[in-house]
């Protein structure tokens, strides 16, 4: 078969990066050859990635798809080993489609255009690298090359606090990444034999302990990326400075690296910890959600109050996740694509208003819409979906993690009505904020950056990409299981995974351990009631 | 089954399909699309006009009595859990398919004379088609969760609506507070949809509404919990339908054009709340407490809206305050039961009350030649008067509109609304004295409303008159001035309100004009329904009744109930009749005779004078309470994050790092740090492990 012939994941990693190398080469004068070339490995990758999964991909297989292993530090048992499931493959997709239309959103950089196309193939190829790795070293190294190019590309191409904002950046992840790797070797060496082998570190036993030890360093990793409150303050600075193409790629694909993550290795490797972290999680989730939305309607610069938008949303994500349900998995997975995508467009229309009026500080800006009706209308379309307006995926994901959460049998009514109303209390700040920003850039009285000057609406090639981003948001909203469909069985069998280990968790009832797990305000009798765990 | 039902989707979906031909015609090629405006126009008329034709076939069929038909299809699925969608046609949805394609196919005539000279015309065109596919969306809806989503989208297309006129600062707060009003609203409906698929395992409304009986009835969830569900769903009505305490968006969301108020704002969207509790009835009629909130919050609402609705000059405003109060006699009907009277009052109210809408765009588009295209002069009752010798056709439509909302017989409103009050005072006679009071009351303010409009003086040419309405704004700009003095700084002021009129030029000079036809014709075809269509319902033979009851009710026509009934409903008629009289009456008096002087008797009850003109301060209050409180706390995270949260994590040695001189000290060694850490940290794991 040519399926397992061919190394499909392999080429769709390395096709940007070997072509990254020959951009010194290319003979380019007024640096035009370049971006075309750049946009065409983006493409070229991205039909690549759809074809094969079109093609390989049986959306009925719960499990690994397209894997292939190749020994590469054999005296270190490393491998080089991809493979794909239900949770990585939208990711991929996703990836492959922001990343492309970033490059095309980075149409007008002036400043060392090489360099830029080089990093963002670079980061092209490590993102995918990381949603396919099936090896934790592959996994860690894929994590980190991913950061330098994203670390030169704040601190080059950003605004005005661009070197604090990447430095910040650098060291939040570089410093959590160390948790991946003591966890991942950790992980490796505990047991009978040593393996780096995602699946078989799944299949290992682990002493509680070591579990949730092993659990919480892997969150705090994670927690920083996706980011999970408090360890989301390098994003608003590495959001706001980033330029365009930048931010879409840090809001759209790097934020569901934590996400992914998460999945990945804390609910499939260590499953009995996650029983005893997920009323933390749940409790994360509301502070990030109402906490975001909070400090985003605080904000007075356009593109931090959408940073602040993001921490927001992603706390639908560690909800989901919390949910212990088929349905809730399913949202959290859902609501990443879904924010990857909107996020993606917010920001790069961001861009669009700011490459215009050159300032951010909604103070200045206003009575946009008669000078630019073409940016309005896809600005109003973006918000609307990212303050979750039915008929458009946001809501799809924000309403299934609600439902997962309702009807998860896994917490006792108290906490899950405590939960589902707080977290709900994002609904009605999520549009005070959006629409805010909306009047204050484009209704009313021409503001003071941009009175009497001639603004040009989007071109083509701006609608274009915004219309790339606004499609699939409307296509999953109106019909959600377009996308749900694809990986439908890998959600259901995550949610029973996590939940076989309940009442293993459950019937153990570590008091020694319940402290470590149970969030302070749930005061309630017995250990198992402290999870809120009803079974 | 008839191969009508089954292409019923094609309802919602005809607009839909208007609204994105002409979308993206506007999107891809603007300028020639505007260049087309008629041809758009008609497209999307005539869709809603196909699309009106087979509402009224499928409401031919269900009067034949006909099985309601449902329609579903899988929707979301994650492993056991599915959701549908589809469409249900049953006597309801067929009913407010009929209301919702007639009202606004009469609408969307008359924009055309309406925005004939605004350069948005093609995209309201747009807008209203999409509002139009999303309204009927919601009455098809077969589950709670499609309801939730037309509910919300039809809230967007209210906001991008209001906030048409994008460069009015004014529409710019109005479209914010009209969508934020109304997720207040949604959110408890979402909660209240949660709880019951956690109670019920369902989101169909019978199903819900069996299941949730049962459990109640055998103990599993406790009946204050059932209650509360209820209530939470309410909630969402309350915010659709503007009922106190969410109430506030409506009089603001006059900020749009005037068909988007009649068809909106009055006739079809804010009837959606009571739509749903209709929907929802078996669910609430089996809670009475949760009964007893929705009637009197309907009750209250009715007269909150009447007390407002007497002291507005704004012709507009003044309808909005009523619409608020007629909405309150339909929950308040839900509340005590009476839900054929409810849905009677919704569909009687929906014509009078478009009519009158689009009567007050009518004089104010006449208006606009006189006064200019100043909001506040053109729809200012007290620069209007004797309008009628101006524009007949409207002032005798306004006049039908007018005794329809008033209770006169035969007129529409009193059958609905004597219906309404009968039922009340069968079930509590403390809300039948709100309601029967509010009657009187709303007889007083819409014969003022009519008087001061149409009959007496023009008094557009006064400037007295202009200097009081400028002098007002000011204040509410927040520039307090003592009552008639100058200040110089008015003058400074003056030339920057002079609001940007999107036409460029000032027809002062000119006398108020009847509107064109396109306008007078629609208001004219409502005047028919708005005279006549309450027979369908009366005593006698309540043929409404008998299509609309609540499910599983029984209907019983009061001519067979016998004769005791019947001189019930005399009495009844007769003192509403009688309380409207007395309104109308003092109403002659004081604004047609000009026998009593309105502002002494304020300033006899200088307390409640500026309650109701100043609207309860219920927007003051909310303004400090919530907008400005949400705002200090949101400063306040913010305040926290920056401060708190980024200075202890940045702390622990980042801080200083970030500012140089130990970033230097780590970037020698850093490999070798960094190697360090995880070495021990390994070693302290596995150690760790180990050991226990």
């Amino acid at each position: 078969m040519m399926s397992t012939q061919f190394p499909w994941l392999t080429t769709i990693i390395l096709l940007p990066l070997a072509a990254s190398l020959f951009i010194p080469v290319i003979p380019d004068k007024q640096g035009k050859t370049v971006r075309w070339y750049a946009l065409s490995v983006g493409l070229a990758d991205l039909v690549l990635m759809v074809y094969a999964f079109w093609k390989h991909y049986d959306f009925q297989n719960p499990g690994f798809q397209l894997a292939e292993s190749y020994a590469w530090m054999p005296q270190i048992a490393i491998n080089w080993s991809l493979a794909i499931d239900g949770i990585s493959m939208p990711l991929v997709v996703l990836t492959g489609l922001v990343t492309t239309l970033s490059i095309l959103a980075g149409w007008k950089v002036t400043e060392k255009p090489r360099l830029f196309y080089f990093l963002m193939l670079v980061m092209y190829s490590a993102q995918i690298g990381v949603f396919c790795a099936q090896d934790m070293i592959q996994f860690f190294l894929m994590w980190e090359i991913e950061l330098v190019p994203v670390y030169i590309l704040i601190a080059i191409w950003g605004g005005p606090k661009r070197l604090y904002a990447a430095t910040k950046f650098i060291l939040y992840t570089a410093i959590s990444s160390i948790f991946i790797l003591v966890a991942a070797l950790a992980m490796a060496f505990s047991g009978d034999h040593v393996t780096f082998n995602m699946t078989e570190l799944g299949l290992k036993e682990y002493s509680l302990t070591f579990e949730l030890l092993a659990y919480a360093g892997l969150l705090i990793a994670f927690g920083v990326k996706l980011p999970i409150f408090p360890f989301h303050t390098w994003l608003p600075d590495a959001h706001g400075e980033a330029s365009a193409p930048v931010s879409m790629i840090l809001a759209g694909v790097l934020l569901k690296m934590g996400g992914y993550a998460l999945i990945r290795m804390n609910m499939e490797m260590l499953p009995n910890a996650h029983v005893f972290f997920a009323p933390v999680l749940a409790i994360l989730g509301i502070v990030n959600i109402v906490y975001g939305a909070l400090a985003s309607f605080a904000q007075r610069n356009l593109k931090r109050r959408m940073a602040y938008s993001s921490i927001s949303h992603m706390g639908f994500v560690i909800l989901g996740l919390a949910s212990f349900t088929e349905i809730g998995t399913s949202g959290a997975v859902l609501q990443m694509v879904s924010h990857g995508l909107i996020a993606a467009a917010l920001f790069f229309l961001a861009g669009v208003t700011y490459d215009r009026t050159h300032t951010l500080d909604l103070d200045e800006l206003g009575g946009l819409a008669k000078k630019m009706p073409m940016v309005f209308a896809l600005f109003t379309v973006g918000s609307m979906a990212s303050l979750a307006l039915p008929g458009m995926s946001g809501f799809v994901g924000e309403l299934a993690v609600f439902l997962g959460f309702t009807t998860s049998d896994a917490y006792n009514p108290t906490f899950k009505a405590v939960v589902v109303l707080l977290s709900a209390v994002g609904l009605i700040v999520t549009p005070i904020y959006l629409l805010s920003m909306l009047r204050e850039v484009f209704y009313g009285q021409e503001g003071k950056a941009v009175a009497g000057e001639f603004l040009l609406d989007a071109k083509p090639r701006e609608s274009f990409i915004a219309a790339c981003l606004l499609v699939p948001i409307i296509a999953i909203g109106l019909y959600p299981k377009l996308i749900t469909q694809t990986y439908d069985v890998k959600t259901v069998q995550i949610a029973a995974h996590v939940r076989n280990s309940i009442p293993l968790v459950a019937g153990k009832s570590p008091d020694d351990l319940a402290h470590f797990s149970v969030a302070p305000n749930l005061s309630i009798s017995s250990p198992s009631r402290l999870l809120g765990i009803v079974k | 089954m008839e191969p009508i039902y089954q292409y019923a989707w094609l309802i919602p979906v005809l607009p839909l399909a208007g609204a994105m031909i002409v979308g993206l015609g506007l999107v891809s090629f603007n300028k020639d699309t505007n260049r087309l405006r008629q041809a758009n126009s008609i497209l999307i008329v005539s869709l809603l006009g196909a699309a009106m034709t087979f509402s009224f076939a499928l409401f031919w069929s269900q009067l034949q009595g006909h099985e309601p038909y449902t329609r579903l299809f899988e929707w979301a699925s994650a492993g056991d859990f599915h959701l549908s969608m589809g469409y249900v046609v049953d006597p309801l949805a067929s009913l407010m398919l009929v209301i919702v394609t007639t009202v606004a196919f009469l609408v969307m005539i008359y924009t055309d004379g309406y925005m004939a000279h605004d350069p948005g015309y093609v995209r309201f065109y747009a807008y209203l088609s999409l509002f139009s596919s999303s309204m009927l969306g919601l009455v098809i809806s077969p589950n709670l969760v499609q309801v939730y989503i037309f509910w919300e989208l039809v809230g967007m297309c209210s906001y991008l609506l209001i906030g048409f006129w994008f460069n009015r600062k004014a529409a710019a707060d109005a479209c914010q507070k009209a969508f934020v009003t109304n997720r207040v609203g949604d959110f408890g409906l979402l909660l209240g949809i949660l709880g019951l698929y956690w109670a019920t395992r369902s989101f169909d409304f019978e199903v819900v509404a069996t299941r949730l009986q049962d459990l109640v009835a055998s103990g599993a969830i406790p009946g204050a919990l059932a209650a509360l569900f209820a209530i939470l769903v309410f909630l969402g009505p309350v915010a659709k339908s503007a009922q106190f305490p969410l109430h506030v968006w409506l009089p603001d969301a006059m900020e749009g054009p005037t068909p988007i108020s009649a068809l909106i704002h009055a006739a079809t969207m804010v009837a959606a709340g009571v739509f749903l509790i209709a929907r929802m009835f078996p669910m609430f009629e089996a809670i009475p407490s949760a009964m007893t909130v929705i009637s009197w919050t309907g009750a209250f609402t009715a007269f909150l809206g009447a007390s407002i609705a007497i002291t507005q000059n704004d012709i507009k405003k003044g309808l909005a305050y009523s619409t608020m109060s007629q909405l309150g006699y339909m929950v308040m009907a839900m509340g005590v039961g009476a839900y054929s009277a409810g849905l009677f009052h919704l569909m009687t109210h929906a014509f009078f009350k478009a009519m009158l809408f689009l009567g007050s765009g009518s004089v104010i588009h006449g208006m606009e030649s006189a006064v200019g295209h100043d909001a506040a002069y053109a729809q200012d009752m007290r620069m209007m008067g004797g309008l009628r010798k101006y524009m007949p056709l409207t002032a005798f439509t306004f006049l039908v509109g007018t005794l329809a909302i008033s209770g006169i017989p035969p007129f529409a409103g009193f059958w609905s609304k004597d219906e309404i009050l009968g039922a009340t005072f069968a079930a509590n006679p403390v809300l039948w004295i709100i309601g029967y009071l509010t009657a009187g009351i709303t007889a007083f303010y819409m014969f003022r409303m009519y008087f001061m409009t149409f009959e007496g003086k023009f008094r557009g040419n006064d400037t007295a008159v202009k200097q009081t309405i400028r002098n007002e704004q000011l204040q509410s700009m927040g520039l307090a001035f003592g009552p008639g003095a100058m200040d110089p700084r008015e003058l400074t002021i003056e030339p920057t309100h002079e609001e940007e009129s999107a036409y460029g030029e000032d027809h002062s000079s000119h006398d108020p004009h009847e509107s064109p036809l396109s306008m007078t014709l629609p208001l004219l075809i409502l005047a028919v329904p708005s005279t006549l269509i309450g027979l369908v319902g009366t005593p006698f033979h309540n043929y409404f009744e008998a299509f609309i009851h609540a499910p599983g009710e029984t209907v019983q026509l009061a001519a067979e109930a016998g004769q005791e009934t019947l001189s019930e409903f005399y009495v009844m008629a007769g003192s509403s009749v009688g309380i409207s009289l007395i309104g109308i009456s003092i109403a002659i008096l004081m604004y047609l005779q000009q026998k009593i002087d309105p502002s002494a008797i304020a300033a006899k009850i200088p307390f409640f004078y500026r309650l109701s003109k100043n609207k309860w301060y219920i927007d003051e209050i909310y303004d400090e309470l919530f907008v400005k409180g949400s705002r200090r706390l949101a400063r306040q995270v913010l305040e926290v994050d920056s401060k708190v949260v980024d200075g202890v994590v940045n702390l622990a040695g980042l801080a200083t790092l970030l500012t140089g001189e130990g970033l230097k000290y780590l970037e020698n060694g850093r490999a070798q740090f960094y190697a360090l850490i995880i070495f021990v940290a390994v070693l302290g794991l596995v150690i760790f492990s180990g050991v226990t």
